[in-house]
């Protein structure tokens, strides 16, 4: 690790605040050198493109009926449609694999830095700890929407290349313009950073309380696959709307149009409820944790 | 305040606040009061719905069926939960059925009528010949008096039925009036009332709810869970087909064309305990579906053996209504008991 020598710079005692830009540009740097956060932003980019390449080779329109998966009945309509790919190759990385990279990101940011005695540094440093706390969650939802951003951006870029401008049209059979268009990839990578967000939170949370990184990954992850279980079980009818991959279906109310947002703006609110509470646990942990 | 005080004190905030959102979310929207209106008579409800003019609107309607259909593949409609449903006010409508990820658009403007459906990308025009708007224009201008008009409709449906207002509710929050329509204690039906509940503004109906003898839930409902009146985008009424879409152009069959010949049935009784009875045609006594599976097959899984002096067959049967199949191709369907149906085959 030869990345620990630039670690963020405690800044030199005397001074009594760092500036906050400066903290959140050394840990984005941080961040970003790590060669792990490139290959998995490398392996999100690379999913569009695969999944748009097979579509089209293939060419069937998927099993009869579809199905209720969020992501995977989209991607059957996602062959020869533009628009339809990001966002469908979206819900569908949204199952896991994106919770799993935001959950990387929370894990690497506190205990991380815990296991690789890192953090110490921050603790004794003259970092107000709700600083300490603002800056990593500053990088990790960075690094979350910039995963987002590269999915969606290679996805469009994929559709138009395979089909062309005139494939822009929603469910709903109505074919956008272009910047039309990209407003509703906009609005769909968006929610999902957000989400995205209440997941690295909640990583940032456990993330406090541990100092092994594993156990934040194997914590979120478990977490994600018992909420989707939960989900599919009718008689926790009154449990649903606690699980906040509840609402992770309802991407595909972007693609509609006139698009309905009553789901969309319940699965914003949710991913809210869970930043609140995942960040002010993680504060607590935090602030009183000994240097 | 020490650095431990404060940090339960965020911990807690912050927990209680989130729980709280998600717990709000959580809350099944409750039944709201009974708005006051002013009272109004059946008849005058009646006539009042057929007078108004759908105004300009767009809207959700929720659709909840717990009809107690068995479960029938192939069958893709049945899936449909929520539909948003626009209207200009004047020739103009559109609906979106969501069906999971996928969608069935039907827009109508004036004459034409599109679908389409984005799981298959696959378009379907429709035109309606002029003469055929006309021949309906003409039908409406029967109810060029509501009032009478409904007071024919209401002598009509008071033979077999009470009508009554039965008080108010709220629809998609707005007040409506209740006409429940409750069938004679003469009239063999498996149905207990239909409720319909009217916008006291606009007249719209707004929600239908049938309701079936010994359960308290609506065995069918069909609502507005939300509803705005007001002036529409007027780029939703119209559609052109997207890149690659598969487009079928139609025209509406003439009426005598629509129904396959061999299964021409007829309707005995009337009001409630009407039964429909007739042939199945053979073609499709002889059809298969898209698996393989035959009619015959499928009407062992559906319905159960039922014998007696018409015959023997299969009887289906659901909370709403019951239907017969016989082995010698004769069926019969109606919203009764078994008993209603046996009859009317026996007397055939």
């Amino acid at each position: 690790m030869t990345e620990v020598a630039t670690a963020p710079a405690v800044p030199v005692a005397g001074r009594a605040h760092a500036s906050l830009a400066r903290l959140v540009r050394a840990e984005l740097r941080w961040i970003f050198r790590r060669p792990r956060t490139l290959v998995v932003l490398g392996l999100l980019a690379v999913i569009p493109v695969i999944v748009g390449i097979a579509l089209t080779l293939v060419d069937s329109p998927g099993p009869p009926g579809g199905g209720d998966g969020g992501g995977e009945s989209l991607l059957a309509t996602a062959g020869g449609n533009a628009l339809v790919l990001p966002i469908g190759t979206l819900a569908m990385a949204l199952g896991l694999l994106l919770p799993l990279s935001a959950a990387m990101a929370g894990a690497d940011a506190l205990a991380g830095e815990s296991a690789h005695g890192t953090l110490r540094g921050w603790l004794l440093g003259p970092v107000s700890r709700g600083r300490l706390l603002l800056v990593k969650s500053i990088g990790v939802a960075v690094f979350t929407v910039t995963a987002t951003v590269v999915m969606a951006l290679t996805g469009v870029l994929t559709g138009l290349v395979i089909n062309g401008t005139g494939s822009l049209f929603t469910l709903s059979g109505t074919t956008l313009s272009f910047p039309a268009a990209l407003l509703k990839v906009a609005i769909a990578a968006g929610w999902v950073a957000l989400q995205l967000w209440a997941v690295g939170a909640v990583a940032l949370a456990i993330s406090a309380w541990t100092e092994h990184p594993m156990v934040v990954l194997a914590s979120v992850l478990g977490g994600v696959i018992v909420f989707s279980v939960l989900g599919l079980l009718d008689a926790l009818d009154w449990l649903h709307p606690f699980l906040l991959n509840h609402s992770w279906t309802d991407l595909g109310d972007v693609l509609r149009d006139p698009m309905p947002g009553g789901a969309l703006a319940e699965g914003a609110l949710r991913a809210g409820c869970y930043i609140a509470i995942a960040l002010s646990l993680a504060y607590a942990r935090l602030s009183t944790k000994d240097g | 305040m020490n650095p431990k005080k404060r940090a339960v004190t965020v911990a807690v905030a912050g927990t209680a606040i989130g729980a709280a959102g998600l717990a709000v979310m959580a809350m099944p929207a409750g039944a709201e009061e009974a708005p006051e209106l002013p009272p109004v008579s059946a008849q005058e409800l009646v006539s009042s719905v057929l007078r108004a003019d759908i105004p300009a609107l767009a809207g959700n309607v929720r659709i909840e069926n717990d009809l107690g259909l068995p479960s029938m593949p192939g069958l893709p409609v049945l899936d449909v939960e929520s539909a948003r449903v626009y209207h200009d006010g004047d020739e103009g409508s559109r609906i979106a059925l969501e069906q999971g990820s996928s969608e069935l658009t039907v827009v109508q403007n004036g004459g034409t009528v599109w679908s389409y459906d984005s799981a298959e990308n696959s378009a379907t025009k429709l035109t309606v010949p002029a003469e055929t708007r006309e021949h309906r224009a003409h039908a409406q201008e029967g109810f060029s008096d509501p009032t009478s008009a409904a007071g024919q409709l209401l002598d009509y449906v008071r033979q077999s039925s009470t009508v009554s207002v039965d008080g108010t509710a709220s629809v998609a929050d707005r007040p409506a009036y209740e006409l429940v329509l409750t069938p004679k204690p003469s009239e063999r039906t498996l149905l207990r009332e239909v409720r319909i509940a009217v916008d006291s503004e606009t007249r719209v109906p707004l929600r239908m709810s049938v309701l079936t003898n010994g359960t308290t839930e609506p065995a069918l409902e069909i609502g507005f869970t939300d509803i705005d009146f007001g002036q529409q985008p007027a780029n939703l009424f119209q559609f052109t087909p997207p890149q690659g879409a598969t487009v079928t152009e139609e025209r509406p069959r003439a009426h005598d064309e629509r129904m396959p010949a061999g299964a021409i049935g007829e309707f005995s009784g009337e009001g409630w305990d009407t039964v429909y009875t007739g042939t199945v045609p053979a073609d499709l006594t002889a059809a298969q579906d898209t698996e393989g599976r035959d009619v015959q097959s499928l009407l062992d899984r559906l319905g159960k053996r039922v014998s007696g002096d018409f015959g023997s067959g299969y009887a289906i049967e659901t909370k709403v209504g019951t239907a017969i199949v016989t082995d010698d191709g004769r069926f019969a369907v109606g919203a009764v008991p078994q008993q209603v149906l046996t009859d009317a085959l026996a007397q055939r």
